[in-house]
């Protein structure tokens, strides 16, 4: 059994029937999809369930999966989609986004991040929570889960170059907050 | 290339997935402009700064992994269950095709039988039961390779719902045990091995992998395992590590007691 089949060669395999390779693709990237969750909707329990939600869809629209295109880019429509109707569903519910910041502001940094730079990091956390969602989201598609433009472009349903103008514009937008926010703790 | 263009590809710059010749270009212009060039030094260390966020961030619970697992359970059995099923549909809808079956024998009409009279020793069920032992086969083997010494660890744990004869598995702990960067993941990956110990070529690699071993906690630990399985073929193996002062002296004294355990 290849288990450094490339996520396409093992999403064509499910599509095929071969489901239980969905497992490879789901420890190859459940954790990212609930960073991405997380970073929009600051929730961890509805992160996590749309993560189960996500998977579902992939084996319920299997058959549907092209294997000529990136499965990055169609794991991340799914995503947006499985967002979006759970917006839809919770719609007038109370998400406990204040519970969630507490935990994260308690959460231990990486090893690769010093003490030094902690408090960087949740600076630009809190930065990148004050920016727009369009604008939060291209930058955690291209910076945390590392999409190409073009991968960027299929994601969000617009051409190349409109996907570069937005991506420097959320950069610039994440600049002001941050230095807001510097602004308003040396104030 | 003027600054208007250069602002455009400047995430790209700070990601390097320019091309060879546009890098070029940006770099020349920010060499000679100094507004983007400072432009590129500011959002270049936040660009740097949101690498590491997701470090910071916290990780789904434990719980995520059980719920997909348990889904894709439930999942195949369905897909299982729905071609007798299917068949079953075909017969009422069809009674050419269900009269065929019937004068064809007791063969034809045992594949077409509905799920619910379908015996646990049925070749359906033996194919789940593959299919499932196949999946646990994957999931260890792809957690044993993740960079995350705690991924490596459930791929260990993953590892003991795997067949004993699935050689696969096998070595890939064997791997894990000779090579693995952390010595808590090579010590699970020992007791992990104790299931698969009925094997000579287990055996062999148990004691070929102790001479190899930096770690003495990892080396007594494949001492205990030889004893746990009373591998007597080993006692010569044992004997040359007790004679070997170059190995730590308290995996020389336990080998000298598995020697006493093993050939008593």
């Amino acid at each position: 059994m290849n288990v450094n089949a490339t996520d396409n060669a093992l999403m064509a395999a499910v599509s095929a029937g071969e489901v239980q390779k969905l497992a490879v693709l789901f420890e190859r990237h459940h954790r990212g999809l609930f960073r991405y969750f997380v970073s929009m909707n600051r929730n961890r329990e509805a992160s996590e369930d749309l993560v189960q939600d996500v998977f579902f869809r992939m084996l319920r629209y299997r058959a549907s999966y092209d294997a000529k295109q990136s499965f990055t880019a169609w794991m991340y429509q799914i995503a947006r989609n499985a967002s979006v109707d759970q917006a839809q569903k919770r719609r007038g519910e109370v998400i406990g986004i204040e519970e969630f910041a507490d935990r994260r502001a308690d959460a231990a940094p990486g090893p690769e991040a010093s003490a030094a730079q902690t408090q960087d990091l949740k600076l630009l956390r809190q930065a990148l929570d004050r920016l727009p969602p369009d604008k939060r989201e291209i930058l955690v598609l291209s910076r945390f889960q590392g999409m190409k433009h073009e991968e960027l472009a299929r994601v969000l349903d617009c051409e190349v170059g409109t996907v570069k103008v937005r991506v420097y514009r959320a950069m610039r937008a994440l600049e002001q907050a941050y230095s807001a926010l510097i602004g308003e703790k040396t104030a | 290339m003027n600054c208007e263009e250069a602002k455009l590809d400047l995430p790209e710059y700070l990601s390097h997935s320019l091309n060879e010749a546009r890098e070029l270009e940006f770099a020349s212009h920010i060499a000679g402009c100094e507004a983007c060039r400072s432009e590129t030094e500011r959002l270049g260390a936040l660009w740097k700064g949101l690498a590491l966020l997701p470090g910071t961030m916290p990780s789904p619970g434990v719980e995520v992994r059980e719920r997909f697992y348990e889904s894709l359970t439930a999942y195949k059995h369905g897909m299982a269950s729905a071609k007798p099923a299917w068949r079953d549909r075909l017969a009422a809808f069809w009674p050419a095709v269900a009269f065929a079956a019937l004068a064809m024998g007791v063969g034809i009409g045992y594949m077409a039988r509905p799920a619910g009279l379908a015996p646990n020793s049925g070749p359906e069920v033996a194919q789940l039961r593959g299919e499932v032992n196949s999946m646990r086969q994957m999931v260890a083997l792809s957690l044993m390779q993740q960079q995350s010494a705690g991924e490596r660890l459930r791929g260990v744990s993953w590892a003991y719902r795997a067949e004993p004869s699935d050689t696969e598995v096998l070595s890939a702990l064997l791997t894990t045990v000779n090579n693995d960067a952390s010595v808590n993941v090579r010590m699970a990956a020992v007791d992990a091995l104790h299931a698969f110990g009925a094997s000579p070529v287990t055996r062999t690699a148990i004691v070929q992998s102790i001479s190899k071993q930096t770690s003495p906690l990892v080396q007594i630990a494949l001492i205990d395992l030889l004893v746990d399985l009373k591998a007597t073929e080993a006692a010569p193996d044992l004997r040359k590590l007790i004679a070997d002062q170059s190995i730590d002296s308290s995996v020389r004294e336990r080998a000298n007691w598995a020697l006493g355990r093993l050939v008593q």
